[in-house]
């Protein structure tokens, strides 16, 4: 390749490189920035990634919509969710579409999972929520008891804006996981 | 190196072989040719140091700094890509040394994987690991034309194969398409350091992960039914094939990853096929058509090959190890026909496999390759005992006659090298 040449597109090269990561976060920022909040009942587990570090993975409540519609038998794809708030004010599904409806409604898309019996199912794609390294195991273990009573509540707190979700944060009874994990440790401490 | 080198023309003088004019030009010959030779150590500890340092950001990363607050820690995201670029576009512009340009994009390559990493777990933004690889690939891949950097090719095989993997072999598994993409953006850098350092050490590794990389992937190309033998088959025969073009087949076999694992891969999946159970399998009403497509892809790919080795007259000796896989995708065709004719001519092309690679050893005086062949003829006649209900006896006296075939085969040939070496020196003595 010729010097010159070679240099322009070596700084172009820079420049998708730049835009990439910054792309993913105006994205991200719009979203949360004006984006609609909506609570997804969940329950955290711990694995991890070798390049992103600790994550708890969130498995949602929400993982399956009824509908009578045969046409739904033996579909595998592109799934567009539309959302509505229960009286509980946690999210719930209004609707499924195989193709975007003309709709105010906020949704997000994901994939078909397995369609049964006029149920489909699927997994809501905002399910890694990344944490510190020593504290992602506490987390899954803190929830784990504090839901054994059935009277705490855990939620993922994401922010929808056509199409794209952005989960801002976990919290159990209105308070961070962070926070909540901390004072289990720190409890975990003082015993020991 | 060079005491060596001495040493040796000490000796060599001493004997009379040469005098000592010739023996100040051998030397000042290999004095010019180690001087300009890039300082390959140097090249290696920058490239392990940017390795190091690119691998220990991400770890540091991987930690995740929650006392952070977003901003600060979005803005520290970008950080190791710009040092990566900066790093590179200095040894770029100021025209550094390879050693520079090495260690500078591959600091700039992990670095990259370092942005998209923290942006991700800052964000949390949804996608596994596969997804993560194919965003990093894609934005590194062409820094491999523009630097000519040899590790750059190296981390974008290995992490090519490792995303297509991720993809085809995790659950609900998918074809992972771009791979074919990724591996073909390599081979015309490839091809070009074929041409330019054949005996390099790069493209020693190359002529090994090349064959590698679409052998670790192709079962997520597969539905898997039995045509992934053909599968595999028509694949081996072809990097068989590959490894016979004179190219790679003048070259030390060690550096001819072609040859051994199409040779060694053949053997295997056809040691296999010797068993009754593939030939007693029912013949499927209809294939998977990617799987139907690949096989017939990989084969015509073989005879392709077998094609311009003809048409180059490189085909002088019949190696039966060439047509291996065009026998066995005939005789496939003989499941329609019931599974006898399959089974018994599957078992006679192994055998003849290995009296061939004993006839090849044995020309080329070669104690690995006859041992080699051997070798097959042992494991085909252990596999037969797996089906066959000989009695003790039959087995101790071929297991005997085996054992003694190891020793005259291999008697044979170090008598033969006896041989020749007395030829060789009677004639040089002939010559003085």
């Amino acid at each position: 390749m010729n010097k010159s040449v070679a240099i322009i597109v070596l700084f172009l090269l820079f420049a998708v490189q730049l835009f990439v990561p910054a792309q993913m976060i105006y994205e991200q920022e719009d979203t949360l920035y004006s984006g609609t909040a909506y609570k997804f009942k969940t329950q955290p587990i711990d694995p991890s990634d070798p390049f992103r570090g600790k994550y708890i993975v969130l498995n949602y409540e929400m993982d399956s919509f009824e509908t009578n519609d045969e046409s739904w038998n033996g579909y595998f794809g592109t799934l567009f969710i539309y959302l509505e708030t229960d009286a509980k004010g946690f999210a719930s599904v209004k609707t499924i579409s195989k193709t975007q409806l003309d709709s105010s409604d906020d949704y997000f898309i994901t994939k078909t999972h397995y369609n049964y019996n006029g149920k489909v199912e699927f997994e809501l794609p905002f399910n890694r929520f990344y944490m510190n390294e020593y504290k992602a195991y506490d987390a899954e273990i803190s929830v784990r008891k504090a839901q054994a009573d059935r009277t705490k509540t855990c939620y993922g707190l994401v922010y929808l804006k056509e199409g794209t979700g952005v989960l801002e944060n976990v919290y159990i009874d209105d308070k961070p996981i962070l926070e909540f994990v901390e004072e289990y440790q720190q409890e975990k401490d003082s015993i020991q | 190196m060079n005491s060596k080198l001495e040493r040796q023309l000490d000796e060599l003088m001493e004997a009379d072989i040469i005098n000592s004019d010739t023996s100040q030009k051998i030397l000042a010959f290999y004095r010019m040719k180690e001087q300009s030779k890039p300082n390959s150590i140097l090249t290696i500890f920058r490239v392990l140091g940017a390795l190091l340092t690119g691998l220990g950001i991400t770890l540091i990363i991987a930690h995740n700094w929650d006392d952070m607050p977003r901003n600060i820690k979005t803005s520290m995201a970008f950080l190791p890509l710009v040092i990566g670029q900066v790093a590179l576009a200095y040894s770029f512009l100021k025209k550094k040394s390879s050693a520079w340009v090495e260690a500078s994009a591959t600091f700039l390559i992990l670095s990259v994987g370092a942005t998209i990493s923290m942006v991700g777990q800052i964000y949390n933004i949804p996608g596994n690991l596969s997804d993560f690889l194919f965003i990093w690939i894609a934005i590194t891949a062409p820094l491999i034309y523009i630097t000519r950097s040899k590790l750059a090719v190296l981390i974008h095989l290995v992490f090519s194969t490792w995303y297509a993997c991720r993809l085809g072999y995790s659950y609900k598994g998918e074809i992972p398409w771009w791979y074919l993409v990724q591996l073909i953006w390599v081979v015309p850098y490839y091809i070009n350091l074929l041409k330019k350092q054949p005996g390099s050490n790069i493209v020693g590794v190359l002529n090994w992960l090349i064959p590698l990389s679409p052998l670790l992937v192709l079962g997520t190309f597969t539905k898997g039914d039995s045509l992934v033998f053909l599968m595999y088959i028509a694949l081996f025969g072809s990097f068989y094939n590959i490894g016979q073009i004179p190219f790679f087949k003048n070259q030390k076999l060690r550096r001819n990853g072609y040859t051994i694992i199409g040779s060694l891969g053949s053997i295997f999946l056809l040691t296999i096929l010797t068993f009754e159970w593939f030939w007693k399998e029912p013949i499927h009403n209809g294939y998977h058509g990617t799987d139907l497509v690949i096989t017939a892809v990989l084969f015509l790919a073989g005879i392709a090959v077998l094609g311009y080795l003809h048409l180059k007259k490189h085909l002088k000796d019949f190696n039966l190890f060439q047509y291996a896989f065009l026998i066995m995708g005939l005789l496939y065709l003989t499941k329609y026909f019931g599974s006898t004719y399959g089974l018994v001519l599957t078992n006679i092309l192994v055998a003849t496999l290995g009296l061939f690679a004993v006839r090849i050893g044995i020309n080329k005086n070669s104690f690995g390759i006859l041992n080699y062949g051997i070798l097959i003829i042992t494991a085909l006649i252990v596999c037969r005992f797996f089906d066959t209900n000989l009695d003790f006896i039959f087995r101790g006296i071929l297991f005997i006659s085996l054992g003694a075939g190891f020793f005259v085969a291999n008697y044979f040939l170090l008598k033969k090298q006896g041989k020749n070496s007395i030829n060789v020196t009677s004639n040089t003595e002939s010559h003085e």
